[in-house]
């Protein structure tokens, strides 16, 4: 008994570590959402791509930080380009096109580092040890440590930035009114632009800091999409709070359901949960309700 | 520009005849174009055909990004997989597999259309994943990752070869299409197409914007189980392998390119995604289409040069992402490998090229050649007629009180509304005027307090019980239905009675000669004169106008003083937000005031204009005392 508590436990800590990384690419969805009221449903190839950069980088003898540097670089243009190319397109269109170009955008991504890097899994390499500390008989390993430290503190940093400078202030007056915002002179473009970069920053990072655990493929693009975008979504797309929370909550419901109910079953409750939770309150648990105004 | 050529016949039938003769040219394929393959990638586009036509109703006429058809395809497969398993015929085993789609996607849409936008899709999404989970672990069912082998069972102890099996599935495809036409053109059509513009409004008005959209996904999962059913007759072998992510953006992209919104689209989405792995593997065919598509999506950069401008990024996008897709075609050894890559760039192409697909595209060019017959205009009937005057109270208000946050928009209002009074609602802005009208018409719910209308208490929040009860509304910020024309509009609206009283509505209103012209296209005037005769055709016994005259020019300002006399004079109460004073004085029998949220006066237009309290609401306290107070200020 008292060891099946323990393995439960082992569970719900390595998987909410893991949850964190998603909150993080989540929080990229709620940094473009903020500032242009569209998500980027080709976030997990970023994450994809910012990982495959990071690992070719680290190939080329660069030492791990200058990979993740580098992929980090990479991800910003790369949030910068699907902004340019997709999203500011389909909203000149006045239409939903753009979840299908940002969908677009995405596929293209997915064959072209199929075809670069090649279809396998591969490891990624990290200068941490692959030991492991306990605590109270519950096992943490250094890289699992790294993605949490990894994750809490990228999106400390952008919330700061966010917050407390004068650009930051800038964007989030384009949030809360394009039109007002740019009488005041703000160019609401480059700071949508400038956004979709932070948020293409925060994807490659968190690339870098998956990669580790869970190796680098194409594969993962998909599955990470899902995940990040549930963990938005419930929580609400106003609030970085929430997504830790919600985060690290799917992280560790999905170890757990795992373990009980086999690895096959791995992601059902937490889709069960969401789709309910999604129909008793729309806006997120975290998130305002909208008052309709005509 | 062009003369272009007059038919003498309507767009309707020359569609339809075109139609057929593509379906019976088909039919007649097998015996030109032979062999097993072939036949299998015929029957395969009439399968995507039905497929994509249900994936329109919820990508195109819903206007809301549908990722669960991929499952409700599987889940329609293996119905009638179990089915065939358990010994049905072939009538029975589709029967299963529409079933196998219908109940979960019925399921599905309950919850997951109170939601829009990221909201939904995120929903279907999940939905997606978790169906896929299942069939791929409850083993004993299913037979899990491994798959189930199955054989087409008698159509009425007739066995049917490949080639009758393929007229079968283009026959379906047939009645899909048909039936899906005719849904989409009734008035359950328009009224998708009015929910899609604003949900507010079609609740407002008694549309009711769930249960249409229910409706219309539930029509969607019955043909993607439709679907299902003939594919697994067709290849006889199921994994849930082949159902994924892949497949859903597939049919999503298919949806797009083909053309939302039309059944041509999803016809020609399904023909491409069917053909595709083949003309990848034709590289001669191949290299000629995305040339050819490089050529077109060159022209318009081309002639904005020409005409000495710099094109626009839209413009020059769709040519760069094309010649991207040739040079990896004519560069790249291994075409086959970039499949996904080269699709992802001619998808980018039509989709910023193009917004409404091919069939879009396509039919936009043919009616600037081609003039097809106008739809006749019947002749008006009908019209404001007198309603029955009932004795008592149109409109009970008690002790009504609405905060947001700590603003009290609404205090303690206390009115009513006789039978065939007319009583105007005046105040300052940001009085709580409009607030007050959200309250009745159900838009809000009120934090305590009672509305009772014509004597019905409607359920507090609800905008169709409020419209149930007899309230109809028209809003202060316009909310046209922009895909629909005005006679669409009201025919969407009004209870029973057909074109004839419709156009007794807009002659009422003055909007006849406007009949056919959609709304995104009228003036604000106009629709401003619409929204009253939208609300009128509901025959509410309350009719509530918020700031009808708003915006509107002088001679408008004229005719709707004469309009609302009409209705008034029919004997339908009226609660009139007005700021004109010659509007409520000339057709209000009392007049309310609010300020702050407040009820600070009520009584005839002339009381009103000489109220001490309502000249300092609307002018400010008297000017000494305001210098006094500005003096201590300083």
């Amino acid at each position: 008994m008292n060891l099946d508590f323990l393995a439960l436990a082992q569970m719900a800590v390595s998987g909410g570590l893991m949850g964190m990384a998603y909150a993080l690419v989540a929080y990229g969805f709620q940094l473009t959402h903020a500032a242009g009221k569209a998500v980027n449903f080709g976030q997990g190839e970023l994450v994809m791509l910012g990982a495959f950069t990071g690992l070719s980088l680290s190939g080329c003898g660069l030492p791990y930080w200058a990979a993740v540097t580098g992929a980090m670089i990479a991800g910003a243009l790369l949030g910068w380009f699907v902004e340019r190319t997709a999203v500011r397109l389909a909203l000149q269109q006045h239409n939903e096109g753009w979840v299908l170009l940002t969908i677009i955008v995405g596929l293209f991504w997915f064959s072209a580092a199929e075809n670069i890097w090649g279809r396998e899994d591969k490891p990624f390499p990290v200068p941490w040890p692959e030991s492991a500390l306990d605590f109270f008989g519950i096992s943490v390993t250094w890289q699992e440590l790294a993605v949490a430290a990894g994750a809490l503190g990228m999106m400390t940093l952008i919330e700061l930035a966010r917050r407390y400078t004068m650009i930051g202030i800038a964007v989030q007056a384009v949030s809360a009114d394009q039109d007002a915002a740019e009488l005041c002179g703000i160019r609401s473009r480059t700071a949508i632009s400038l956004s979709w970069a932070v948020s293409g920053i925060a994807a490659a990072f968190a690339g870098t800091i998956i990669g580790p655990v869970t190796t680098v493929g194409p594969t993962m693009a998909a599955a990470l999409t899902l995940k990040a975008f549930s963990v938005a979504v419930v929580a609400g797309l106003g609030s970085s709070f929430g997504l830790l929370l919600v985060g690290v909550a799917l992280g560790a419901s999905e170890n757990i359901s795992g373990f009980l109910l086999g690895s096959g079953w791995r992601e059902a409750p937490a889709l069960i949960l969401l789709i309910v939770g999604l129909a008793l309150r729309p806006q997120g648990l975290f998130g305002k309700k909208i008052i309709r105004k005509v | 520009m062009f003369a272009g050529i007059s038919l003498g016949l309507r767009e309707n039938t020359v569609e339809r005849i075109v139609r057929t003769a593509i379906f019976i040219g088909l039919a007649a394929l097998p015996a030109l174009w032979q062999g097993q393959y072939a036949l299998g990638l015929l029957t395969l586009m009439a399968v995507y055909g039905v497929l994509l036509i249900g994936l329109d109703t919820t990508v195109g006429y819903l206007g809301q990004i549908n990722l669960a058809q991929a499952a409700l395809f599987a889940l329609g497969a293996y119905g009638t997989a179990l089915a065939i398993g358990a010994g049905a015929s072939l009538p029975l085993a589709l029967a299963a597999g529409i079933a196998g789609a219908l109940l979960p996607g019925a399921a599905l849409a309950l919850p997951a259309l109170r939601l829009e936008g990221p909201q939904f899709a995120l929903s279907t999404l999940s939905f997606a994943t978790l169906s896929i989970i299942v069939l791929n672990e409850c083993e004993s069912v299913t037979n899990g990752a491994l798959g189930l082998s199955i054989s087409r069972p008698l159509l009425f102890s007739l066995p049917l070869d490949a080639t009758s099996f393929y007229w079968l599935c283009l026959a379906l495809l047939f009645v899909a299409w048909e039936a899906s036409k005719t849904l989409f053109r009734s008035r359950f059509g328009l009224a998708i197409e009015a929910l899609r513009d604003s949900p507010t409004a079609t609740d407002a008005l008694g549309i009711g914007a769930l249960r249409h959209k229910v409706l219309a996904f539930a029509w969607g999962s019955a043909l993607a189980g439709l679907a299902g059913g003939l594919h697994t007759m067709n290849f006889g072998y199921l994994q849930p392998a082949a159902f994924g992510y892949d497949l859903m953006v597939m049919l999503l992209l298919g949806v797009v390119f083909g053309g939302r919104r039309s059944q041509w689209g999803a016809f020609l989405g399904a023909a491409v995604i069917a053909m595709l792995p083949n003309l990848l593997s034709n590289r001669t065919l191949f290299s000629f289409l995305v040339s050819f598509g490089c050529v077109l999506t060159v022209v318009p950069p081309i002639r904005a040069l020409l005409s000495h401008k710099v094109p626009l990024f839209r413009q020059a996008a769709p040519a760069i992402a094309m010649t991207l897709a040739v040079t990896l075609v004519f560069f790249i050894p291994n075409v086959e490998e970039w499949r996904k890559g080269i699709f992802a760039l001619f998808l980018f192409a039509v989709v910023v090229g193009f917004p409404n697909g091919i069939a879009g595209a396509v039919t936009a060019t043919l009616r600037q050649f081609i003039h097809f017959t106008p739809l006749p205009i019947l002749p008006a009937t009908g019209g404001i007629s007198s309603s029955k005057k009932t004795e008592g109270i149109a409109l009970r208000l008690s002790d009504l009180c609405k905060s947001f946050g700590g603003m009290r928009a609404v205090d303690n209002v206390t009115l009513d509304i006789g039978q065939g009074e007319t009583l105007g609602l005046i105040g300052p802005n940001g009085s709580g005027k409009t607030t007050l009208v959200n309250l009745i018409s159900g838009l809000y719910t009120p934090d305590s307090g009672s509305v009772e209308i014509a004597g019905k208490r409607p359920v507090c929040g609800s905008l169709m019980s409020a419209f149930s009860a007899g309230a109809a509304r028209t809003f202060q910020n316009l909310q046209p239905f922009h895909g629909l024309t005005a006679l669409e509009s009201i025919l969407v609206c009004q209870q029973g009675g057909g074109e004839s009283e419709a156009m007794g509505w807009l002659l009422a209103v003055g909007l006849e000669g406007k009949a056919r012209i959609r709304c995104s296209g009228m003036s604000y005037g106009d629709l401003r004169f619409l929204e009253i005769a939208r609300a009128l055709s509901t025959r509410p016994r309350l009719l509530m106008l918020d700031e009808p005259a708003a915006g509107m020019s002088k001679p408008d300002i004229a005719r709707l003083i004469e309009l609302i006399g009409s209705i008034k004079r029919a004997g339908v109460p009226i609660l009139l937000i007005e700021h004109h004073q010659n509007v409520v004085a000339e057709l209000c029998d009392r007049v309310a005031v609010m300020d702050g949220g407040r009820l600070i006066a009520l009584g005839t237009p002339n009381q009103i204009r000489r109220d001490p309290k309502v000249i300092e609401a609307y002018l400010g306290a008297d000017d000494t005392e305001r210098d006094n107070m500005e003096a201590r200020q300083c």
